[in-house]
């Protein structure tokens, strides 16, 4: 038999490890670099709380649907419609909101959005064709229906009470200094569990991150409603898919389809219901889009689902399936708003973006790929 | 003696994970000569047979190719100076036909299409085989997919052949078809084989040379007409095989499973089986044979089939969820594409089918308690339950695999193969779980190619050819030959089972 050579204290080399914390530090990292540069040039205030809640802001549109993103690939399916399906979403929201109301046509946006989910599961999943030709369709025609529906023209809420309650929701100032407290007290209560019972050291240095992160930025931080939806719908997805039973099959199915189904588990249910909550959480973007302006213009979001997807590969979401954590998509989605946003303050000019961000992408795709091919490949190869 | 085609001497390789997977291995292959290599899962033989055929490089030690010392930097090399290597898992392309798999490794350009068709038609004639060279390799059955891997090798001229478990997955006739070959090609052609296998049977009838590893070192090198499978069978295990005895007499209770007219459109047809409480059931049957059909589609998991399940009375509809909340268990026959999730821990494969039986929210304490329990009752070797399961052995994956069905919702057993690919050691383990499954009440239904494992520890063997069940002995009143005639042989007149 192979002599196991088994790694000194796991949860510590894990926990914080390249592989598994990577995109941690490289958040950390850019944040320090660009903070220095921009001191350099005579920018000060890069790392402000007010630049920092911009960046937050700027990432929960593409965080939303990247938390939905990093459901989808982790049954090891693709969904390249969200930003059809968001367009949509706000192109109904707009459109109706005179007629009907904000919150009746909010619903109307999200239910669409869960349909067209709906739709490209059932295809996926009943017709055997593979989800990226799919979603590429349905990408394409939801684009069209937007047009069909907008007419080629930008639309607008006219109603002034409708619009000041879209603008409420979307655009209200709201302080977080309290709860961001609440959080990194939860954390440590957490922290001392996991430390206890497993020498984990992973919760302990969140709560301190929390912490020192809610001093930072004061008493006085404020953000904007999208953020917190998006820390609340982080934190829903991270539940379900670490702590129930719904998250451990989701992981089965993408791992093996074929052995989830041989242990009982629907294997169709649980893609078809990814794609339904892809849909849902683009929907949502969508809305939160839509009562940005007020309106909306046939073109909106064009383009955006290849960044969310590039925020779950930057966070390490396998495409294969089976692997891959809504918070790190998060922390990708940051990393590339950050570079925007650093881009934007230091003048560098639009040009270069792309091409840096590209070059980001896979870089850490790289990262992933050549770390995966640790030790534990070569064990394997030793059986 | 001849000299050597292949010298290896003290071939070593030590993994960057500090594995140490061989301490020093010598080994020296000569032309016209079989050479088998044994050794159980883990031993160092897939790791050897890389090193030979340029797919990994050693850490130490000299390999000596035709006298000159030779290192070769990438498997294209290895098979340039001569060595062709079939490995377990026969990489063709599927979506290429016969004859294009049998010439991938042709450069050029413009080659006569003729002139390779007549060149591949004459060595099929020189091996005695007959394949349709237009076919596509993915729609031929897996032993005709072998024999084109082993046309393709000799295609590219090799002088020495390196056999990784050709007949694994092969039944009965069509591993003849492969000794046929492997014998013509050491003894007319004169070419140097190297046949790795798990069957001592075939290694002592195939092979004139053995060499057998253990742990990283070579256990036994000697003459075959020295050995006996019993002298192999010790070397390989290191330790005595417990040889498994049927209880005479067991206790068997009122029948549990009653599946009538299950049938699966042109794989299996209408079949009745019983199996009663703590009762043992064998199905005899080569590839093919309806065998896997049969399990599957008690489990509910075919797509298309018709049938009634009834288990201690109760009714269960066709599929796998229904399936496991009624209590059956499927063992699948392909443990790596049907058996376990690749990605998760050892705990989080025991427990795949049981989480959701209770609450929606996890319990992973709960979770690895029973994983800890479940490795410590099937001895899987193990550091801890955090393994990821791709880490283990054949064997103890295999383990895993059987472990998530040790739940008390368990009320029938499905077994698929679970002893292939797997060390004799492991493979005595498992038959031993089994029995023990049955003692405590179990109903259990085992299929196996290894017949002379179902006579061992069945109390009944039904035998199945062509999707149906042609025959059915009490395990006391037949042996392996008279299971491998009824299976694969000519049979008289077909009996009709009870």
């Amino acid at each position: 038999m192979t002599i196991w050579t088994k790694p000194a204290s796991p949860t510590w080399r894990t926990g914080l490890g390249l592989r598994d914390a990577g995109v941690y530090y490289a958040l950390l990292l850019l944040l320090i670099v660009l903070a220095l540069v921009a001191n350099a040039a005579g920018r000060p205030g890069y790392l402000s709380p007010a630049n920092l809640g911009n960046i937050l802001y700027q990432a929960s549109l593409v965080g939303i649907m990247g938390v939905a993103m990093t459901v989808v690939l982790i049954t090891g399916a693709f969904d390249l419609s969200v930003g059809s399906v968001a367009a949509l979403a706000a192109a109904i929201l707009v459109g109706l909101a005179d007629g009907i109301g904000f919150v009746p046509a909010a619903g109307a946006a999200l239910a669409t959005a869960a349909a067209v989910g709906l739709l490209n599961g059932a295809i996926v999943n009943f017709l055997g064709i593979n989800a990226f030709i799919v979603t590429l369709g349905t990408l394409t025609a939801v684009r069209g229906l937007v047009l069909v529906l907008t007419d080629g023209r930008s639309l607008m809420v006219e109603n002034g009470d409708t619009l000041a309650r879209m603008l409420a929701f979307e655009s209200s100032r709201i302080p977080l200094f309290g709860a961001l407290l609440v959080v990194a007290a939860l954390l440590a209560v957490r922290a001392c569990l996991a430390f206890i019972r497993a020498r984990r050291v992973g919760p302990a240095i969140a709560a301190l991150a929390v912490l020192l992160l809610a001093l930072f930025l004061g008493r006085d931080f404020t953000v904007a409603p999208p953020v917190l939806y998006l820390a609340i719908v982080t934190t829903a997805a991270w539940f379900v898919l670490a702590r129930t039973v719904t998250g451990r099959r989701l992981y089965a199915v993408g791992g093996n389809a074929e052995a989830a189904r041989l242990s009982g588990i629907d294997v169709r249910a649980y893609k078809i219901g990814a794609f339904v909550v892809s849909g849902l959480a683009a929907g949502f973007a969508g809305v939160l889009f839509g009562c940005r302006l007020g309106a909306v213009n046939p073109t909106a979001l064009q383009g955006s689902e290849l960044t969310v997807i590039a925020a779950a590969i930057l966070g390490g979401t396998s495409l294969f399936g089976g692997a891959g954590s809504v918070v790190k998509t998060v922390t990708g989605a940051l990393i590339l708003f950050t570079l925007t946003n650093g881009f934007n303050i230091l003048n560098l000019g639009a040009n270069y973006q792309g091409m840096i961000e590209g070059i980001v992408v896979i870089a850490a795709a790289a990262i992933y790929t050549v770390g995966g091919r640790g030790p534990r490949r070569a064990a394997g190869a030793a059986l | 003696m001849v000299t050597p085609l292949l010298l290896a001497q003290g071939v070593a390789k030590t993994f960057p994970n500090g594995t140490i997977a061989l301490h020093g291995v010598d080994l020296a292959l000569r032309a016209g000569r079989v050479h088998g290599l044994l050794g159980a899962n883990g031993a160092g033989k897939s790791t050897l047979v890389k090193i030979l055929s340029g797919a990994l490089p050693a850490s130490g030690g000299t390999v000596t190719w035709r006298g000159a010392s030779a290192r070769w930097t990438g498997p294209a090399r290895a098979r340039a100076a001569g060595i062709a290597t079939i490995y377990q898992h026969v990489p063709l392309v599927p979506t290429l036909s016969v004859l294009e798999n049998i010439l991938l490794d042709r450069g050029g350009w413009r080659r006569d299409r003729r002139d390779q068709r007549a060149e591949v038609a004459a060595l099929l004639a020189r091996v005695g085989h007959e394949l349709d060279l237009d076919a596509l390799v993915g729609d031929l059955p897996i032993g005709a997919r072998q024999m084109v891997a082993i046309v393709q090798a000799l295609a590219s001229g090799a002088d020495l052949i390196v056999m990784d478990e050709p007949t694994a997955s092969l039944a009965g006739h069509e591993r003849e078809t492969v000794y046929r070959i492997v014998r013509m090609l050491a003894h007319a052609e004169q070419r140097a084989i190297l046949f790795i296998s798990h069957f001592l049977d075939e290694i002592v009838s195939l092979t004139d040379e053995v060499t057998v590893l253990r742990d990283g070192r070579v256990a036994l090198n000697a003459e075959t007409a020295t050995l006996d499978e019993a002298a192999i069978a010790a070397a390989i295990a290191g330790r005595s095989v417990t040889a498994l005895s049927r209880t005479a007499d067991r206790w068997i209770g009122a029948p549990a499973l009653v599946a009538t007219g299950l049938s699966v459109p042109g794989r299996l047809g209408a079949t009745d089986i019983t199996v009663a409480a703590g009762e043992i059931v064998g199905i005899a049957g080569l590839l093919g044979s309806g065998r896997s059909e049969l399990l599957h589609a008690i489990f509910g998991a075919h797509p298309v089939q018709t049938g009634n399940v009834q288990l201690h009375g109760q009714p269960v509809g066709p599929s796998p969820e229904e399936a496991v909340a009624a209590g059956i268990a499927l063992v699948p026959e392909d443990r790596a594409a049907q058996g376990y999730i690749p990605q998760f821990e050892i705990w989080k494969n025991i427990g795949l089918p049981h989480v959701g039986a209770g609450s929606w929210l996890l319990d992973p304490a709960a979770e690895r308690g029973a994983a800890d329990a479940a490795i410590a009752r099937l001895a899987i070797r193990t550091p801890d339950a955090d393994t990821i399961v791709t880490d283990l052995s054949g064997g103890n994956a295999q383990k895993v695999v059987i472990a998530k069905w040790l739940g008390e919702r368990t009320r029938l057993l499905l077994l698929d193969e679970p002893t292939a690919g797997i060390d004799i050691g492991a493979r005595t383990d498992i038959l031993q779980l089994i029995q023990s499954f049955a003692d405590d009440g179990l109903p259990v239904l085992l299929v196996s190619s290894e017949f002379s494992e179902l006579i061992a520890i069945c109390d009944r063997i039904l035998v199945m050819r062509d999707g149906r069940i042609v025959a059915e002995r009490r395990a006391g009143d037949i042996d392996e030959q008279g299971l491998i005639l009824l299976a694969g042989g000519t049979l008289p007149t077909v009996e009709q089972a009870a």
